[in-house]
Protein backbone atom coordinates (compact mmCIF):
# COMPACT_ATOMS: atom_id res chain seq x y z
CA UNK A 1 0.00 0.00 0.00
CA UNK A 2 2.97 2.21 1.08
CA UNK A 3 6.37 2.02 0.03
CA UNK A 4 9.57 4.32 0.41
CA UNK A 5 12.94 3.67 -1.67
CA UNK A 6 16.00 5.05 -0.84
CA UNK A 7 14.27 8.27 0.27
CA UNK A 8 15.78 11.25 1.06
CA UNK A 9 14.66 15.16 1.74
CA UNK A 10 17.22 17.60 2.17
CA UNK A 11 16.38 21.02 3.22
CA UNK A 12 18.36 23.78 1.62
CA UNK A 13 21.59 24.17 2.12
CA UNK A 14 22.09 21.12 4.28
CA UNK A 15 19.50 20.18 6.55
CA UNK A 16 19.16 16.21 6.38
CA UNK A 17 15.38 15.49 7.24
CA UNK A 18 15.02 11.99 6.08
CA UNK A 19 18.23 10.00 5.11
CA UNK A 20 17.60 6.91 2.74
CA UNK A 21 14.37 5.49 4.13
CA UNK A 22 13.30 2.28 3.40
CA UNK A 23 10.06 1.04 4.26
CA UNK A 24 6.87 -1.43 2.93
CA UNK A 25 3.50 -0.98 4.73
CA UNK A 26 0.87 -3.40 3.66
CA UNK A 27 -2.89 -3.17 3.06
CA UNK A 28 -4.93 -2.59 6.21
CA UNK A 29 -2.04 -2.49 8.55
CA UNK A 30 -1.54 -0.25 11.53
CA UNK A 31 1.73 1.01 12.36
CA UNK A 32 2.61 3.28 14.67
CA UNK A 33 5.60 5.87 13.82
CA UNK A 34 7.50 7.08 16.42
CA UNK A 35 10.34 9.44 17.52
CA UNK A 36 11.15 12.54 19.00
CA UNK A 37 10.19 15.68 17.30
CA UNK A 38 12.79 16.24 14.31
CA UNK A 39 12.85 12.90 13.08
CA UNK A 40 11.27 13.03 10.21
CA UNK A 41 7.61 11.38 10.73
CA UNK A 42 5.50 14.84 9.87
CA UNK A 43 7.70 15.21 6.73
CA UNK A 44 7.43 11.57 5.38
CA UNK A 45 3.49 12.14 6.26
CA UNK A 46 3.42 14.61 3.79
CA UNK A 47 5.67 12.92 1.60
CA UNK A 48 2.44 10.72 0.57
CA UNK A 49 0.19 13.66 0.90
CA UNK A 50 2.87 15.30 -2.00
CA UNK A 51 2.99 18.82 0.37
CA UNK A 52 6.19 17.88 0.29
CA UNK A 53 8.40 16.38 -2.75
CA UNK A 54 11.72 14.30 -1.81
CA UNK A 55 15.33 15.48 -3.13
CA UNK A 56 16.14 11.58 -4.14
CA UNK A 57 14.05 8.34 -3.78
CA UNK A 58 10.92 7.21 -5.07
CA UNK A 59 7.49 6.89 -2.43
CA UNK A 60 4.68 4.79 -3.59
CA UNK A 61 0.91 4.88 -2.93
CA UNK A 62 -1.07 2.10 -4.07
CA UNK A 63 1.29 0.86 -6.44
CA UNK A 64 1.45 4.79 -7.95
CA UNK A 65 5.07 6.46 -8.08
CA UNK A 66 4.53 9.49 -6.65
CA UNK A 67 6.82 11.30 -8.97
CA UNK A 68 4.80 10.53 -11.93
CA UNK A 69 1.28 12.52 -9.91
CA UNK A 70 1.10 15.44 -11.53
CA UNK A 71 -1.67 18.23 -11.72
CA UNK A 72 -5.15 17.09 -10.93
CA UNK A 73 -4.29 13.55 -10.15
CA UNK A 74 -2.77 15.30 -6.78
CA UNK A 75 -6.11 15.73 -5.51
CA UNK A 76 -7.28 12.45 -6.51
CA UNK A 77 -4.14 11.04 -4.61
CA UNK A 78 -5.52 13.56 -1.86
CA UNK A 79 -8.91 11.71 -1.86
CA UNK A 80 -7.33 8.59 -1.58
CA UNK A 81 -5.63 9.21 1.83
CA UNK A 82 -7.39 10.64 4.55
CA UNK A 83 -5.50 13.04 7.05
CA UNK A 84 -5.98 14.14 10.85
CA UNK A 85 -3.44 16.51 12.84
CA UNK A 86 -2.70 17.25 15.99
CA UNK A 87 -4.43 20.66 15.57
CA UNK A 88 -7.70 19.27 14.48
CA UNK A 89 -8.01 21.80 11.52
CA UNK A 90 -12.05 22.58 12.25
CA UNK A 91 -13.45 25.34 10.78
CA UNK A 92 -14.74 27.57 13.90
CA UNK A 93 -17.56 29.02 11.36
CA UNK A 94 -19.47 26.33 10.68
CA UNK A 95 -20.99 23.14 12.28
CA UNK A 96 -20.00 19.64 12.50
CA UNK A 97 -21.89 18.41 9.67
CA UNK A 98 -20.57 21.89 7.67
CA UNK A 99 -17.20 20.80 8.53
CA UNK A 100 -18.02 17.22 6.85
CA UNK A 101 -19.97 18.68 4.24
CA UNK A 102 -17.28 21.26 3.27
CA UNK A 103 -14.46 17.94 2.28
CA UNK A 104 -17.50 16.43 0.30
CA UNK A 105 -18.40 19.76 -1.45
CA UNK A 106 -15.28 20.85 -2.67
CA UNK A 107 -14.47 17.31 -4.40
CA UNK A 108 -17.65 17.97 -6.20
CA UNK A 109 -20.38 15.45 -4.66
CA UNK A 110 -24.39 15.92 -4.77
CA UNK A 111 -26.42 17.15 -2.45
CA UNK A 112 -28.07 13.71 -2.09
CA UNK A 113 -24.38 12.44 -1.56
CA UNK A 114 -23.49 14.78 0.83
CA UNK A 115 -26.96 14.26 3.57
CA UNK A 116 -26.35 10.37 2.94
CA UNK A 117 -23.16 10.15 4.19
CA UNK A 118 -22.11 12.90 6.69
CA UNK A 119 -24.82 12.04 9.24
CA UNK A 120 -23.30 8.38 8.51
CA UNK A 121 -19.73 8.96 9.24
CA UNK A 122 -20.75 11.38 12.64
CA UNK A 123 -22.60 8.52 13.79
CA UNK A 124 -19.36 6.11 13.31
CA UNK A 125 -17.11 8.47 14.70
CA UNK A 126 -20.08 8.89 17.73
CA UNK A 127 -20.73 12.94 16.96
CA UNK A 128 -24.67 11.90 16.38
CA UNK A 129 -25.67 13.95 18.49
CA UNK A 130 -23.29 16.90 17.88
CA UNK A 131 -24.34 17.11 13.93
CA UNK A 132 -25.30 21.28 14.58
CA UNK A 133 -22.92 21.84 16.95
CA UNK A 134 -20.03 24.30 16.92
CA UNK A 135 -16.41 23.70 17.02
CA UNK A 136 -16.30 25.64 20.50
CA UNK A 137 -19.32 24.00 21.96
CA UNK A 138 -17.43 20.87 21.49
CA UNK A 139 -14.76 18.92 23.61
CA UNK A 140 -11.23 18.71 22.12
CA UNK A 141 -11.75 14.58 21.94
CA UNK A 142 -14.69 15.73 19.77
CA UNK A 143 -13.29 18.17 17.70
CA UNK A 144 -10.55 15.42 16.88
CA UNK A 145 -13.14 12.45 16.13
CA UNK A 146 -14.91 15.24 13.78
CA UNK A 147 -11.56 15.82 12.55
CA UNK A 148 -11.29 12.11 12.09
CA UNK A 149 -14.92 11.72 10.30
CA UNK A 150 -14.07 14.58 7.75
CA UNK A 151 -11.00 12.25 7.01
CA UNK A 152 -12.77 9.22 6.75
CA UNK A 153 -15.67 10.87 4.57
CA UNK A 154 -13.93 9.67 0.94
CA UNK A 155 -13.54 6.00 2.31
CA UNK A 156 -9.86 6.68 1.86
CA UNK A 157 -7.44 3.64 1.91
CA UNK A 158 -5.11 5.25 3.85
CA UNK A 159 -5.32 6.75 7.24
CA UNK A 160 -2.65 9.27 8.50
CA UNK A 161 -2.76 10.94 11.57
CA UNK A 162 -0.28 12.72 13.06
CA UNK A 163 -0.06 13.62 16.68
CA UNK A 164 -3.54 13.22 16.72
CA UNK A 165 -3.81 13.03 20.70
CA UNK A 166 -1.31 15.50 21.55
CA UNK A 167 -3.56 18.14 22.15
CA UNK A 168 -5.68 15.46 24.26
CA UNK A 169 -6.00 14.52 28.03
CA UNK A 170 -5.32 10.62 28.23
CA UNK A 171 -8.80 9.89 28.29
CA UNK A 172 -9.70 11.73 25.26
CA UNK A 173 -6.46 10.33 23.68
CA UNK A 174 -7.33 6.71 24.47
CA UNK A 175 -10.99 7.02 23.30
CA UNK A 176 -9.25 8.67 19.74
CA UNK A 177 -6.92 5.34 19.43
CA UNK A 178 -9.90 2.99 19.77
CA UNK A 179 -11.32 4.87 16.83
CA UNK A 180 -8.58 4.45 14.75
CA UNK A 181 -8.23 0.95 15.97
CA UNK A 182 -12.16 0.47 14.65
CA UNK A 183 -10.89 2.16 11.49
CA UNK A 184 -8.41 -0.23 10.74
CA UNK A 185 -10.28 -3.46 11.63
CA UNK A 186 -12.55 -1.73 8.84
CA UNK A 187 -10.07 -2.57 6.36
CA UNK A 188 -8.16 1.01 5.93
CA UNK A 189 -4.18 0.84 6.83
CA UNK A 190 -3.58 3.28 9.35
CA UNK A 191 -0.67 5.17 9.90
CA UNK A 192 -0.04 6.98 13.56
CA UNK A 193 2.86 9.25 14.09
CA UNK A 194 3.05 10.26 17.51
CA UNK A 195 5.90 10.68 20.71
CA UNK A 196 3.51 9.32 23.02
CA UNK A 197 4.75 5.81 24.26
CA UNK A 198 2.26 4.92 26.68
CA UNK A 199 -0.58 4.99 23.41
CA UNK A 200 1.96 3.46 21.59
CA UNK A 201 2.42 0.17 24.18
CA UNK A 202 -0.95 -0.27 24.67
CA UNK A 203 -1.79 -0.92 20.81
CA UNK A 204 0.88 -3.91 20.46
CA UNK A 205 1.26 -3.54 16.74
CA UNK A 206 3.72 -2.67 14.37
CA UNK A 207 6.16 0.07 15.11
CA UNK A 208 8.29 2.01 13.50
CA UNK A 209 11.47 3.97 15.25
CA UNK A 210 12.70 6.85 13.56
CA UNK A 211 15.77 8.78 14.71
CA UNK A 212 17.31 12.19 12.95
CA UNK A 213 15.81 11.14 9.12
CA UNK A 214 16.63 7.58 9.49
CA UNK A 215 14.51 4.26 10.33
CA UNK A 216 16.41 2.72 13.35
CA UNK A 217 13.79 -0.15 14.39
CA UNK A 218 11.09 -1.40 12.75
CA UNK A 219 9.74 -4.18 14.84
CA UNK A 220 5.99 -6.20 14.02
CA UNK A 221 4.72 -5.96 17.78
CA UNK A 222 6.58 -3.43 19.09
CA UNK A 223 7.19 -0.86 22.07
CA UNK A 224 8.71 2.25 21.93
CA UNK A 225 10.91 2.82 23.72
CA UNK A 226 12.95 6.18 24.50
CA UNK B 1 -20.67 20.76 -12.91
CA UNK B 2 -23.72 23.09 -12.48
CA UNK B 3 -23.82 22.37 -8.48
CA UNK B 4 -19.88 22.70 -8.08
CA UNK B 5 -20.30 26.09 -10.23
CA UNK B 6 -22.97 27.09 -8.02
CA UNK B 7 -21.29 26.44 -4.65
CA UNK B 8 -17.88 28.41 -6.78
CA UNK B 9 -20.11 31.15 -7.15
CA UNK B 10 -21.44 31.32 -4.02
CA UNK B 11 -18.63 31.13 -2.30
CA UNK B 12 -16.91 34.02 -4.38
CA UNK B 13 -20.02 35.90 -3.64
CA UNK B 14 -19.64 35.62 0.23
CA UNK B 15 -15.96 36.71 -0.11
CA UNK B 16 -17.46 39.63 -1.64
CA UNK B 17 -19.75 40.26 0.61
CA UNK B 18 -17.48 39.72 3.97
CA UNK B 19 -14.83 42.20 2.14
CA UNK B 20 -17.55 44.91 2.19
CA UNK B 21 -15.70 47.68 2.99
CA UNK B 22 -12.31 46.51 0.77
CA UNK B 23 -14.72 45.87 -1.51
CA UNK B 24 -15.80 49.26 -1.61
CA UNK B 25 -12.50 50.76 -2.39
CA UNK B 26 -11.68 48.22 -4.55
CA UNK B 27 -14.71 48.94 -6.87
CA UNK B 28 -14.44 52.24 -6.08
CA UNK B 29 -10.97 52.18 -8.05
CA UNK B 30 -12.19 50.26 -10.68
CA UNK B 31 -15.63 52.71 -11.67
CA UNK B 32 -12.75 55.58 -11.54
CA UNK B 33 -11.07 53.79 -14.40
CA UNK B 34 -13.93 52.28 -16.55
CA UNK B 35 -15.00 55.79 -16.62
CA UNK B 36 -11.97 56.83 -18.18
CA UNK B 37 -11.70 54.13 -19.99
CA UNK B 38 -15.27 55.38 -21.58
CA UNK B 39 -14.55 59.07 -21.48
CA UNK B 40 -12.22 58.23 -23.81
CA UNK B 41 -14.11 56.38 -26.27
CA UNK B 42 -16.60 58.88 -26.68
CA UNK B 43 -13.58 61.61 -26.84
CA UNK B 44 -12.54 59.41 -29.66
CA UNK B 45 -16.06 59.85 -31.48
CA UNK B 46 -16.38 63.50 -30.67
CA UNK B 47 -12.92 64.22 -32.34
CA UNK B 48 -13.66 61.64 -35.13
CA UNK B 49 -17.06 63.46 -35.64
CA UNK B 50 -15.51 66.92 -35.57
CA UNK B 51 -12.63 65.90 -37.84
CA UNK B 52 -14.22 64.15 -40.52
CA UNK B 53 -16.81 66.78 -40.86
CA UNK B 54 -14.08 69.22 -41.59
CA UNK B 55 -12.30 66.75 -43.71
CA UNK B 56 -15.02 67.01 -45.87
CA UNK B 57 -14.66 70.65 -46.44
CA UNK B 58 -10.91 70.40 -47.36
CA UNK B 59 -10.04 70.38 -50.88
CA UNK B 60 -7.95 72.09 -53.30
CA UNK B 61 -8.11 73.93 -56.78
CA UNK B 62 -6.29 74.77 -59.10
CA UNK B 63 -7.17 77.71 -60.97
CA UNK B 64 -5.92 78.32 -64.94
CA UNK B 65 -4.15 80.95 -66.35
CA UNK B 66 -7.15 83.12 -68.61
CA UNK B 67 -5.13 81.89 -71.88
CA UNK B 68 -4.02 78.34 -70.47
CA UNK B 69 -5.70 76.30 -73.39
CA UNK B 70 -8.60 73.48 -72.73
CA UNK B 71 -6.49 70.93 -73.97
CA UNK B 72 -3.36 71.70 -71.23
CA UNK B 73 -6.16 71.85 -68.71
CA UNK B 74 -7.85 68.18 -70.12
CA UNK B 75 -4.64 66.61 -69.84
CA UNK B 76 -3.68 67.80 -66.24
CA UNK B 77 -7.23 66.41 -65.13
CA UNK B 78 -6.87 63.18 -66.82
CA UNK B 79 -3.43 63.14 -65.25
CA UNK B 80 -4.55 63.74 -61.94
CA UNK B 81 -7.87 61.21 -62.45
CA UNK B 82 -4.70 58.15 -62.95
CA UNK B 83 -3.00 58.89 -58.87
CA UNK B 84 -4.63 56.58 -56.26
CA UNK B 85 -4.57 59.27 -53.54
CA UNK B 86 -7.22 61.03 -55.57
CA UNK B 87 -11.39 61.10 -55.16
CA UNK B 88 -12.78 62.80 -57.92
CA UNK B 89 -11.70 66.03 -60.01
CA UNK B 90 -14.36 68.31 -60.89
CA UNK B 91 -13.26 70.56 -63.82
CA UNK B 92 -15.06 74.33 -64.14
CA UNK B 93 -14.73 76.10 -67.47
CA UNK B 94 -14.00 80.12 -67.64
CA UNK B 95 -18.06 79.68 -69.02
CA UNK B 96 -19.63 77.50 -66.13
CA UNK B 97 -17.67 80.13 -63.63
CA UNK B 98 -19.11 82.87 -65.26
CA UNK B 99 -22.69 81.20 -65.52
CA UNK B 100 -22.25 80.18 -61.46
CA UNK B 101 -21.01 83.58 -60.53
CA UNK B 102 -23.99 85.43 -62.30
CA UNK B 103 -26.48 83.23 -60.84
CA UNK B 104 -25.26 83.46 -57.45
CA UNK B 105 -25.20 87.09 -57.34
CA UNK B 106 -28.58 87.38 -59.90
CA UNK B 107 -29.92 89.56 -57.17
CA UNK B 108 -26.88 92.44 -57.12
CA UNK B 109 -27.70 95.33 -60.22
CA UNK B 110 -24.02 96.25 -59.31
CA UNK B 111 -22.23 93.03 -60.09
CA UNK B 112 -24.56 92.41 -62.92
CA UNK B 113 -24.07 95.38 -64.56
CA UNK B 114 -20.61 95.35 -64.51
CA UNK B 115 -20.51 91.96 -65.86
CA UNK B 116 -22.06 93.17 -68.96
CA UNK B 117 -20.15 95.71 -69.15
CA UNK B 118 -16.63 93.78 -69.85
CA UNK B 119 -15.86 92.40 -73.17
CA UNK B 120 -14.34 89.38 -71.74
CA UNK B 121 -14.90 87.16 -68.97
CA UNK B 122 -12.58 87.36 -66.01
CA UNK B 123 -13.00 84.24 -64.26
CA UNK B 124 -10.94 81.34 -64.57
CA UNK B 125 -11.12 77.70 -65.42
CA UNK B 126 -10.33 75.51 -62.60
CA UNK B 127 -10.18 72.02 -61.33
CA UNK B 128 -11.82 71.42 -58.03
CA UNK B 129 -9.71 67.95 -56.41
CA UNK B 130 -10.94 66.07 -53.82
CA UNK B 131 -8.74 63.30 -52.64
CA UNK B 132 -9.09 60.04 -50.69
CA UNK B 133 -7.76 61.00 -47.19
CA UNK B 134 -6.98 64.68 -45.88
CA UNK B 135 -3.50 64.22 -45.56
CA UNK B 136 -2.62 64.05 -49.40
CA UNK B 137 -3.75 67.20 -50.20
CA UNK B 138 0.16 68.54 -49.50
CA UNK B 139 1.81 65.74 -51.87
CA UNK B 140 -1.26 66.57 -54.61
CA UNK B 141 -0.25 70.12 -53.81
CA UNK B 142 3.16 69.20 -54.46
CA UNK B 143 2.90 67.56 -57.65
CA UNK B 144 0.89 70.62 -59.32
CA UNK B 145 3.19 72.66 -57.89
CA UNK B 146 6.08 70.36 -60.28
CA UNK B 147 3.85 69.92 -63.24
CA UNK B 148 5.05 70.70 -66.38
CA UNK B 149 2.43 73.03 -67.29
CA UNK B 150 2.94 75.19 -64.04
CA UNK B 151 3.33 77.98 -66.16
CA UNK B 152 -0.50 77.52 -67.27
CA UNK B 153 -1.57 77.57 -63.69
CA UNK B 154 -2.20 81.09 -62.12
CA UNK B 155 -2.59 79.43 -58.47
CA UNK B 156 -2.74 76.27 -56.49
CA UNK B 157 -5.43 77.26 -53.36
CA UNK B 158 -4.90 75.08 -50.23
CA UNK B 159 -8.12 75.56 -48.35
CA UNK B 160 -7.51 76.98 -44.96
CA UNK B 161 -9.70 74.47 -43.54
CA UNK B 162 -6.45 72.01 -43.43
CA UNK B 163 -4.28 73.95 -40.69
CA UNK B 164 -7.32 73.49 -38.67
CA UNK B 165 -7.75 69.82 -39.28
CA UNK B 166 -4.18 69.52 -39.12
CA UNK B 167 -4.57 71.38 -35.34
CA UNK B 168 -7.10 69.29 -34.24
CA UNK B 169 -5.84 65.76 -35.17
CA UNK B 170 -2.87 66.82 -32.98
CA UNK B 171 -4.93 68.17 -30.02
CA UNK B 172 -7.08 65.40 -29.85
CA UNK B 173 -3.79 63.09 -30.33
CA UNK B 174 -2.53 64.30 -28.14
CA UNK B 175 -5.42 63.89 -25.34
CA UNK B 176 -5.52 60.11 -27.07
CA UNK B 177 -1.93 59.61 -25.83
CA UNK B 178 -2.12 61.26 -22.34
CA UNK B 179 -5.59 59.91 -21.52
CA UNK B 180 -4.41 56.43 -22.83
CA UNK B 181 -1.35 56.60 -20.60
CA UNK B 182 -3.66 58.29 -17.82
CA UNK B 183 -6.27 54.75 -18.58
CA UNK B 184 -2.95 52.89 -18.30
CA UNK B 185 -2.25 54.08 -14.98
CA UNK B 186 -5.54 53.61 -13.31
CA UNK B 187 -5.81 50.22 -14.92
CA UNK B 188 -2.65 49.13 -13.13
CA UNK B 189 -3.64 51.13 -9.94
CA UNK B 190 -7.08 49.12 -10.10
CA UNK B 191 -5.08 46.20 -10.80
CA UNK B 192 -2.79 46.38 -7.64
CA UNK B 193 -5.46 47.46 -5.39
CA UNK B 194 -7.64 44.38 -6.67
CA UNK B 195 -4.73 42.37 -5.93
CA UNK B 196 -4.42 43.38 -2.56
CA UNK B 197 -8.09 42.90 -1.39
CA UNK B 198 -7.85 39.29 -3.09
CA UNK B 199 -4.67 38.84 -1.36
CA UNK B 200 -6.03 39.59 2.11
CA UNK B 201 -8.97 37.53 1.39
CA UNK B 202 -6.47 34.70 0.64
CA UNK B 203 -4.59 35.29 3.85
CA UNK B 204 -7.83 35.51 6.07
CA UNK B 205 -9.08 31.68 4.45
CA UNK B 206 -5.72 30.23 4.84
CA UNK B 207 -6.71 27.40 7.09
CA UNK B 208 -10.38 27.07 4.62
CA UNK B 209 -7.67 26.52 1.92
CA UNK B 210 -5.24 24.41 4.34
CA UNK B 211 -8.34 22.30 4.94
CA UNK B 212 -9.35 22.30 1.02
CA UNK B 213 -6.20 21.14 0.13
CA UNK B 214 -5.84 18.41 2.37
CA UNK B 215 -8.77 17.03 1.17
CA UNK B 216 -8.01 16.63 -2.20
CA UNK B 217 -10.46 20.11 -3.32
CA UNK B 218 -9.88 20.19 -6.47
CA UNK B 219 -7.83 23.01 -8.61
CA UNK B 220 -11.13 25.14 -9.62
CA UNK B 221 -12.53 25.00 -6.15
CA UNK B 222 -9.74 26.61 -4.46
CA UNK B 223 -9.25 28.71 -7.20
CA UNK B 224 -12.65 29.54 -8.15
CA UNK B 225 -14.01 31.49 -5.87
CA UNK B 226 -11.22 34.28 -5.81
CA UNK B 227 -11.69 34.57 -9.44
CA UNK B 228 -15.54 34.63 -8.88
CA UNK B 229 -14.58 37.48 -6.06
CA UNK B 230 -12.46 39.28 -9.00
CA UNK B 231 -15.45 39.49 -11.46
CA UNK B 232 -17.85 40.70 -8.90
CA UNK B 233 -15.48 43.58 -8.25
CA UNK B 234 -15.84 43.81 -11.91
CA UNK B 235 -19.33 43.81 -12.72
CA UNK B 236 -20.09 46.32 -9.91
CA UNK B 237 -17.47 48.58 -11.15
CA UNK B 238 -19.31 48.57 -14.60
CA UNK B 239 -22.71 48.52 -13.11
CA UNK B 240 -21.61 52.23 -10.90
CA UNK B 241 -19.72 53.62 -13.88
CA UNK B 242 -22.61 53.33 -15.70
CA UNK B 243 -24.87 54.39 -13.18
CA UNK B 244 -22.20 57.81 -13.28
CA UNK B 245 -21.63 57.45 -17.17
CA UNK B 246 -25.97 58.19 -18.15
CA UNK B 247 -27.00 61.20 -16.08
CA UNK B 248 -23.70 62.90 -17.21
CA UNK B 249 -24.07 62.38 -21.31
CA UNK B 250 -27.81 63.01 -20.93
CA UNK B 251 -27.37 66.35 -19.32
CA UNK B 252 -24.08 67.17 -21.59
CA UNK B 253 -24.97 66.19 -24.85
CA UNK B 254 -27.45 68.97 -25.71
CA UNK B 255 -25.25 71.10 -24.14
CA UNK B 256 -22.00 69.61 -26.17
CA UNK B 257 -24.87 69.67 -29.31
CA UNK B 258 -24.69 73.32 -29.04
CA UNK B 259 -21.32 73.86 -30.09
CA UNK B 260 -20.67 71.17 -32.30
CA UNK B 261 -24.14 70.67 -33.98
CA UNK B 262 -23.27 66.95 -35.88
CA UNK B 263 -22.36 65.46 -32.34
CA UNK B 264 -25.22 63.61 -30.63
CA UNK B 265 -23.12 61.92 -27.87
CA UNK B 266 -26.86 60.44 -26.83
CA UNK B 267 -27.78 59.31 -29.87
CA UNK B 268 -24.21 57.05 -29.82
CA UNK B 269 -24.55 56.00 -26.99
CA UNK B 270 -28.16 55.16 -27.20
CA UNK B 271 -27.00 53.39 -30.84
CA UNK B 272 -24.09 51.52 -29.31
CA UNK B 273 -25.84 50.54 -26.19
CA UNK B 274 -24.70 46.90 -26.23
CA UNK B 275 -21.34 47.54 -27.31
CA UNK B 276 -20.62 49.80 -24.50
CA UNK B 277 -22.08 47.73 -21.79
CA UNK B 278 -20.14 44.51 -23.07
CA UNK B 279 -17.08 47.08 -23.22
CA UNK B 280 -17.43 47.64 -20.03
CA UNK B 281 -18.73 44.37 -18.26
CA UNK B 282 -15.75 42.51 -20.17
CA UNK B 283 -13.42 45.21 -18.75
CA UNK B 284 -14.55 45.02 -15.34
CA UNK B 285 -14.52 41.33 -15.17
CA UNK B 286 -11.07 41.03 -16.99
CA UNK B 287 -9.50 43.26 -14.81
CA UNK B 288 -10.46 41.73 -11.62
CA UNK B 289 -9.53 38.35 -12.76
CA UNK B 290 -6.72 39.28 -13.95
CA UNK B 291 -5.76 40.76 -10.64
CA UNK B 292 -6.90 37.96 -8.67
CA UNK B 293 -5.00 35.39 -10.78
CA UNK B 294 -1.53 37.67 -10.34
CA UNK B 295 -2.81 37.50 -6.39
CA UNK B 296 -3.33 33.35 -6.47
CA UNK B 297 -0.33 32.51 -8.41
CA UNK B 298 1.64 34.80 -5.72
CA UNK B 299 0.03 34.23 -2.77
CA UNK B 300 -1.77 30.54 -3.02
CA UNK B 301 0.02 27.42 -3.34
CA UNK B 302 -2.16 24.13 -3.80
Amino acid sequence: MIKFDNLTKIYEPDSVVLDNVNLHIGQGEFVSLVGQSGAGKTTLMKILTKEELPTKGNAYVDGDDLNDIKGGAVQLLRRKIGNVYQDFKILDGKTAFENVAFALEVSGATQEEIEEDVPRVLAIVGLANKIDSFSHQMSGGEKQRLAIARALIHRPKILLADEPTGNLDMVNGYEVLKLLEKINEFGTTVVLATHDSKLVNTIGKRVITMEKGRVVKDQEHGRYVI
Amino acid sequence: MSVNLKRIISSGWTNFKRNSFLSFGTTGVMTLTLLLLLGLLFFQFMTSQVVAELESKVDISAYFKQDAPEDIITSVREELETLPEIDFVEYTSRDEALAEFKERHADNELIQESLAQLEENPLQASLNIKAVDSTQYASIAGFLDDHKFRASIEKINFFENELVITRINKISNGIKTWGLIGTIMLVAIAIMVTFNTIRLTIYSQKQEIEIMRLVGASNWHIRGPYLVEGAFYGIFAAIFALAVAYPSILVSSDKINVFAPSINLLAYFTANLWQVLVALFVAGILLGMISSTIAMNRHLKI
